[in-house]
């Protein structure tokens, strides 16, 4: 599963950029999230809870974070297991263009895999559920970043 | 005699013999919900088993770690592969000669594979057990597209057989390749499609699909430490092979296994094989002492334990101008998913698939079937049919209707023109079989006739014309289908099962009061077995068939058989029950001959009793036969009354049938309808046709869920992605099309009372006839070939590719 969509932050692109690297900006921004933490320099381990239609399940992994290009952008990747409901993995390439100074146009493309129950169970779900998702994460980043900037 | 004198109608009528609609006996028990299952078998103590279950599909286990499970309250053990090697059961054989891993043992090799067995005080804990098992993989590249199994870089599925050049069934050609099998005149063939004048190539695929009884696979598995014995209650079809196979693998002495099917809620082939559930309950009750039961859920069952189909069948006609077939030419790729798990007599790999030269007279013809691995669930069982049989059916029938439409011919017309004439039986088919008999042609005309199929072609002709004028949105497709299908596996001289012959059996024993107890080699799932083995006593005999019990399932009582499968009960069990009747018989004319002072040929049989020739009040019925037999037998014989037969098949029966099917579908939505469905079934001498319209009806339900959308499909990354009853397509009487069936009858000559199996039939000759519907419907857009399964979505699909929608 692929897609790809952007989001206007009002923050320069520096900040958005270290907000990327910042664990505690991740955190509050990955729907599900209950912890996030750095294990190495581009290295964290999380745990998450997922749900995709009649599967709820908690996912421990990690996220590593690839390709960096500061401030353009990197590529974060993640992959988890949750037990008997199966597996995911998945990442994003991120790209962060300024569009003025205190404006930066993020654009992300995800792509994503999903194993074990949550396919056997959820197929018809996943994409919207994943979109869904991927959606949610950017909004709340753009909303934290640029409430930041303006604070 | 007086008024009250029974006439010979009403003598007969009472014993409820073959021809009458008898009521199943064990429906009394069915519809008052008092089955019993194994679910309902609960031993004292009894501890409850469940899988840790792979993900993945394909995947290396670097790691399970069972610490936090064992601290679950009610969680007892957690059995692995390590755990199973101390009993050297880590693998296990299959019916197909290769070995299948009990526990993923180093690698997984198919989602849901079974990793971990956890036993625990019940089931609610066993699965906060699975919960609590840490399984560390390293995910490996799945192989999912069989057209790519036997690429050079084709990922290595099967370590184990690294270096192993030949398997079962001859040589390997490639580290993914099981067998290659071939039957036919290779250079005749080539020669016939050399100087053929038409000819028609097109790969047709039976999708992958599963026979999903409503009863899932499970077992109750109890060792006695002190004496010794294991006793298994399962979902057995074949409880004797069970047996066989636990004392081969288990090193356990046959007598002190006992193996129990009780009631069966469908079996459909799905509860032939042996699974690692049954493994693992059995040693987990050994490890602990206790009654163990292991109960699959439907998930499990789904993407588990064994699959039906996935054939790729590139088929080629050639033919005359007129249409006269001259060759067929079919190469298989057989799909087997990890673990070669079919359940085929040992020496077939592709079952009895060489039957695909169909109903026609073929004078030359060659098949090859490549088995291959890939990263699926194991199995490729008979789901109601005989082994590979509907694949033939729909494979050979598929052919004929796209070389009708090359032909410009009518496909009726074209099978009537290549039909296996009456006379030609027993008939040798091009690929080796020995058909017994047949009258094809009036089965077909009489399925014609009764559809008004004339008519319903012109007025076909009519919907198609207003179609292409923009008046209707509704096309029209007229479905033919004519099979013949081989049951009754099977003659000694070629069928086995792990060295076993195919015989099967039945002991009859009458009581003093002119009552008794059939004990048969059979298991029924649904069959109607008490019923119908009853009323082929009756009327060999001469007792009611409400006085005759028949007793099935137990190992312990039952005489050796093979078991429910294949449409295999009636044709062997069937002639064994009429063989160990008529020594019965052949014993009651003895006492009465004795009785009423005659010689034994002055004796004749009617109805219910011996009657002396030419002197009709001289009559001794088999109830008072009964009472002398065990009471006041003539001087120098045995007392007693009973009889063990069994029969070992001199050939296959050869069921056969003409279907119709007449559907309508809207291009826009691809929403289809069945407007009727005619199945026209000669399966020889009818025992009940009552329960052959049930078993009509039945078959006729899974070849429309099969060939309209019943599929088990896999995404690329191997995921399951119809593994519940959401996705995976189980019609319920709200989908169910009516049904119209009708019959001819043609009865074998080499069965005892002529009879040739019907269970399978309809499933065999429907899912064509469903198929070849859709396919005509689209034929006029210039359609040759859609894959099945026709659900609304691929219907859609189809009329969009061919430009019918915009």
């Amino acid at each position: 599963m692929q897609m790809n969509d952007s989001q206007r932050i009002p923050a320069s692109r520096e900040k958005v950029w270290a907000a990327l690297n910042d664990p505690d900006v991740l955190r509050r921004c990955i729907p599900g999230c209950e912890s996030l933490e750095k294990t190495a320099p581009h290295e964290m381990t999380a745990t998450v809870i997922f749900k995709v239609g009649p599967i709820k399940a908690t996912f421990g992994g990690k996220v590593t974070l690839s390709d960096l290009d500061p401030p353009n952008g990197y590529r974060i990747s993640g992959e988890g297991a949750g037990g008997v409901a199966g597996y995911a993995k998945g990442g994003a390439t991120v790209t962060l263009t300024a569009e003025g100074p205190d404006v930066t146009i993020l654009t992300y493309e995800v792509d994503a895999q999903i194993g074990g129950k949550l396919a056997q169970l959820g197929g018809r779900l996943i994409d919207s559920t994943a979109k869904k998702l991927a959606g949610q994460f950017f909004e709340s980043f753009g909303e934290v970043v640029g409430s930041a900037a303006v604070a | 005699m007086n008024d009250m004198t029974p006439t010979r109608e009403q003598r007969s009528a009472a014993l409820e013999g073959m021809g009458c609609k008898r009521k199943r006996v064990e429906d009394i028990r069915f519809t008052q919900g008092k089955g019993n299952y194994v679910d309902d078998v609960k031993l004292p103590g009894m501890l409850h088993g469940d899988f840790v279950r792979s993900p993945h599909a394909h995947a290396r286990v670097k790691k399970i770690d069972d610490t936090e499970a064992l601290k679950v309250p009610g969680v007892l053990a957690v059995i692995t592969a390590e755990t199973l090697k101390t009993v050297n059961l880590a693998w296990m054989p299959t019916l197909a000669g290769d070995v299948q891993m009990v526990l993923a043992d180093g690698k997984v090799l198919f989602q849901n594979q079974e990793v971990a067995f956890v036993v625990a005080t019940d089931r609610y804990a066993a699965d906060d057990g699975i919960n609590k098992v840490v399984v560390e993989y390293e995910q490996l590249t799945p192989l999912i597209d069989p057209f790519k199994a036997m690429d050079a870089d084709a990922p290595v599925l099967r370590e184990d057989l690294a270096g192993k050049t030949s398997g079962a069934h001859g040589p390997r050609k490639h580290h993914n390749h099981i067998f290659e099998w071939t039957v036919g005149d290779k250079e005749l063939t080539d020669a016939a499609f050399n100087k053929a004048e038409v000819t028609i190539k097109e790969m047709i695929s039976y999708h992958r699909t599963h026979p999903s009884p409503l009863e899932t696979c499970q077992c109750v598995c109890s060792f006695d430490k002190i004496k010794g014995e294991l006793t298994i209650y399962g979902t057995f079809q074949a409880p004797h092979v069970i047996r066989t196979v636990v004392s081969l693998i288990a090193k356990l002495p046959e007598q002190k296994i006992h193996v129990i099917a009780p009631d069966i809620g469908g079996g459909f082939g799905n509860k032939v094989g042996a699974y690692p559930g049954y493994i693992c309950a059995a040693v987990a009750s050994i490890v602990t002492g206790k009654p163990v039961k292991w109960v699959e859920d439907r998930i499990e069952n789904l993407t588990a334990t064994s699959f039906a189909r996935d054939y790729h069948m590139t088929t080629e006609i050639a033919a005359t101008r007129e249409g006269k077939v001259t060759g067929l030419r079919v190469h298989v790729l057989a799909d087997h998913g990890a673990f070669d798990a079919c359940a085929d007599p040992s020496k077939w790999p592709a079952g009895f698939f060489n039957i695909v030269t169909g109903s026609y007279d073929f004078p030359t013809a060659h098949l090859s079937v490549d088995g291959i691995y890939t990263n699926k669930a194991p199995g490729g069982v008979a789901y109601r049919c005989s082994f590979r049989v509907t694949e033939a059916a729909y494979c050979i029938e598929r052919a004929m209707d796209i070389l009708a439409q090359k032909l410009d011919m009518d496909p009726a017309e074209l099978r009537l023109k290549n039909f296996i004439k009456p006379e030609q039986f027993p008939y040798h088919s091009a690929l080796g079989w020995e058909y017994d008999s047949g009258d094809y042609a009036t089965a077909m005309k009489k399925a014609m006739e009764s559809t008004k199929y004339a008519e319903l072609r012109k007025e076909q002709a009519v919907k198609r014309a207003a179609f292409k004028r923009g008046e209707t949105r509704e096309i029209m497709g007229i479905g033919v289908s004519f099979f013949t299908e081989i049951v009754g596996a099977g003659p000694s001289k070629n069928c086995d099962i792990l060295g076993i012959a195919m015989f099967d059996s039945c002991e009859i024993r009458m009581h003093p009061t002119g009552a008794g107890i059939a004990r048969m080699g059979t298991k029924s799932q649904g069959q109607g077995h008490e019923t119908t083995w009853a009323q082929i006593i009756a009327t060999e005999i001469g007792i009611p068939a409400d006085n005759i019990m028949v007793e099935e399932g137990n190992t312990d009582t039952a005489p050796y058989g093979l078991g429910t499968y294949g449409s295999r009960s009636t044709p062997v069990a069937g002639a064994a029950i009429a063989m160990a009747a008529r020594k019965i018989k052949a014993k009651a004319q003895m006492i009465a001959a004795y009785k009423l002072e005659v010689h034994e040929d002055d004796l004749e049989f009617d109805i219910d009793g011996f009657r002396v020739k030419g002197l009709p009040e001289k009559f001794m019925s088999m109830k008072d036969i009964c009472w002398v037999a065990y009471n006041s037998v003539p001087p120098g014989m045995e007392p007693g009354l009973e009889a063990v037969s069994y029969y070992d098949p001199p050939n296959m029966t050869y069921p056969f049938g003409a279907y119709i099917c007449v559907m309508d579908i809207d291009v826009d939505t691809g929403v289809y309808k069945v407007r009727r469905f005619h199945a026209l079934d000669d399966c020889g001498t009818r025992i009940n046709p009552m329960i052959i319209e049930g078993q009509v009806h039945g078959g006729l339900t899974e070849a429309f869920a099969i060939a309209m959308g019943q599929e088990i499909r896999y995404d690329a990354e191997g995921n399951v992605v119809t593994g519940s009853f959401m996705d995976f397509f189980m019609p319920t009487a709200v989908e169910t099309p009516h049904w119209e069936t009708d019959f001819t009858v043609t009865p074998s000559p080499h069965h005892p009372i002529g009879a040739k199996g019907v269970g399978e039939s309809p499933n065999v000759g429907g899912v064509p006839a469903f198929s070849n519907a859709v396919n005509d419907a689209f034929s006029f857009l210039g359609s040759t070939h859609i894959q099945m399964p026709h659900d609304y979505w691929r219907n859609w699909k189809a009329a969009k590719e061919l430009g019918a929608v915009a």
